[in-house]
């Protein structure tokens, strides 16, 4: 028998030794444990196959689901927590530098809107005068609608998806349908709207986003009611909007504030959409005499890709609920 | 001890995942949960690599209120096909890791539209295709530490365990 060295190569032990080695563990590689690794991954795609299944085809897992959703929400609360000095600090360099670069641009602005809201004063008093003579009944406001404070469980987890998870269920009136609305979107404090609930759990709901691509909201123009139109996901950058269906008639200008017209949905998800609610501005507009619509750009009041809290308004019982 | 590890580990990532890094626009592409997944799957190769992938896909469908079983079956392949390419040519190799979430990404993304495709939902390819490099680079950044960090919490096999049976010549 030939001497090994004791610090011998693969090679020299593949080629020239005799010695056995040690029973083995770690990365199987018999046939019997390739057969074994074959039907595990097999049963696991199945497995994957059959969730999809049953959970695209019915409600079956649904409460499981939303069980699960729950038992992970304190993690979830636990992590945000965590990560809160690191995510403050980050917005707070941020915002100093966006601060500054704003500060001149506001300045100019304040004088504009103060001219502005003493004209708007007198011009809300004559409305609800003459509403009040009338007898004026309009479509929904904000005031008829419950609110409901929730914060963001989940945000869109990559570009495709358009939903965020809220911690707030059918336990605290939510359902389908519902209206929902970011609370520091707009000055006024009635929100901008972002979407509506989708799917809903006992604690935990699904909001759709109004870039997802079945979304699409009745819209007007703040400064001009003439013009309406369907707010919809604008596609290619994922934070963009357009204002459709306008015909080309309307006067729309670039940084006109968008907000919801107010309608009564129909079908089995019914859905009501105050009126007022701030979507978006005009970014850009343009349109020809080959089309029949205006091409309007919107951009939204809030970046829907990172929400940290939600008001969900559930309709009043004079709204039908 | 390695499931439990592997667990606590992946755990902490669907966590980071749907609670903090998704807060940050640029950060919204990342997959934090798919580099832990292949890191893991890479150094122990690929039945725990489909089972890993399995398990955080169902807590992510959970997580994100999704249909259940979409992400578990991508994350399935993942694992499985990435812990195949670890026990067989990729050994050692310094690239292995980087390539394996490079193409892992690129596919994971695909794979996504194409479910979604077939399950009638909205699959915007053009998103899809705009996001990726993006989550390619991101990704990418994030594979030295997490990588290192995976290495650490679960050390290579040495290559005397790996091999099962000697065939002596001579």
């Amino acid at each position: 028998m030939r001497s090994v060295p004791r610090n011998r190569t693969v090679r020299i032990a593949v080629l020239g030794s005799s010695v056995q080695r040690a029973a083995p563990f770690g990365f199987p590689s018999s046939r019997s444990s390739a057969i074994k690794r074959r039907i595990v991954v097999g049963l696991l795609v199945l497995l994957s196959l059959v969730l999809i299944t049953v959970s695209f085809r019915s409600s079956a897992l649904n409460g499981v689901q939303g069980d699960g959703a729950t038992a992970l929400r304190p993690f979830e609360v636990a992590a945000n927590r965590v990560a809160r000095p690191f995510r403050d600090t980050v917005g707070w360099f941020h915002g100093l530098i966006r601060a500054k670069n704003e500060d001149t641009k506001l300045r100019a602005e304040i004088a504009v809107y103060q001219q502005q809201q003493i004209h708007d004063e007198g011009a809300v008093q004559q409305n609800v005068q003459l509403q009040e003579a009338l007898n004026y009944h309009g479509p929904p406001s904000v005031a008829d609608f419950r609110k409901v404070y929730a914060a963001v469980l989940a945000n869109p987890q990559n570009a495709i998806q358009e939903t965020v998870t809220i911690h707030a269920g059918s336990g605290d009136g939510v359902q389908v349908g519902d209206v929902v609305v970011e609370p520091t979107g707009s000055p006024d404090g009635t929100g901008a709207l972002i979407g509506t609930v989708d799917y809903v759990t006992h604690s935990v709901s699904r909001v759709m986003l109004l870039t997802d691509d079945d979304s699409a909201v009745t819209a007007t123009d703040l400064t001009n009611s003439s013009v309406i139109g369907s707010v919809r996901p604008g596609g290619g950058n994922g934070n963009s909007l357009i204002l459709d269906r306008v015909p080309l008639k309307p006067a729309v200008q670039d940084g006109d504030t968008i907000i919801t017209a107010g309608s009564l949905g129909d079908g089995p998800l019914k859905s009501m959409y105050p009126r007022g609610i701030p979507i978006g501005t005009v970014t850009s507009h343009s349109n020809s005499d080959a089309d029949l619509f205006q091409n309007i750009l919107v951009q939204p009041l809030v970046d829907l890709s990172s929400i940290q809290s939600v008001i969900v308004l559930t309709p009043s019982k004079s709204l039908g609920r | 001890m390695n499931a439990l590890k592997a667990a606590f580990v992946l755990f902490v990532a669907c966590l980071l995942q749907l609670s903090v890094l998704t807060e940050y626009h640029a950060f919204r592409t990342a997959s934090i949960v798919l580099v832990v997944l292949l890191s893991i799957a890479l150094l122990r190769g690929s039945m725990f690599g489909a089972i890993a992938g399995f398990t955080v896909g169902l807590v992510l469908d959970t997580g994100t209120l999704g249909t259940l079983g979409v992400t578990s079956l991508l994350l399935t392949v993942a694992g499985f096909w990435i812990g195949r390419y670890g026990e067989t040519t990729a050994r050692d190799r310094f690239h292995a890791p980087f390539l394996s979430v490079a193409v892992v990404t690129c596919l994971y993304v695909f794979g996504q539209l194409i479910l979604q495709f077939v399950l009638g939902q909205p699959a915007p390819a053009d998103s899809a295709v705009h996001s990726l490099p993006g989550a390619l680079l991101l990704n990418l950044l994030l594979t030295l530490p997490v990588y290192a960090l995976a290495r650490r919490l679960f050390p290579p096999l040495e290559l005397g365990d790996r091999v099962r049976e000697v065939r002596l010549l001579g």
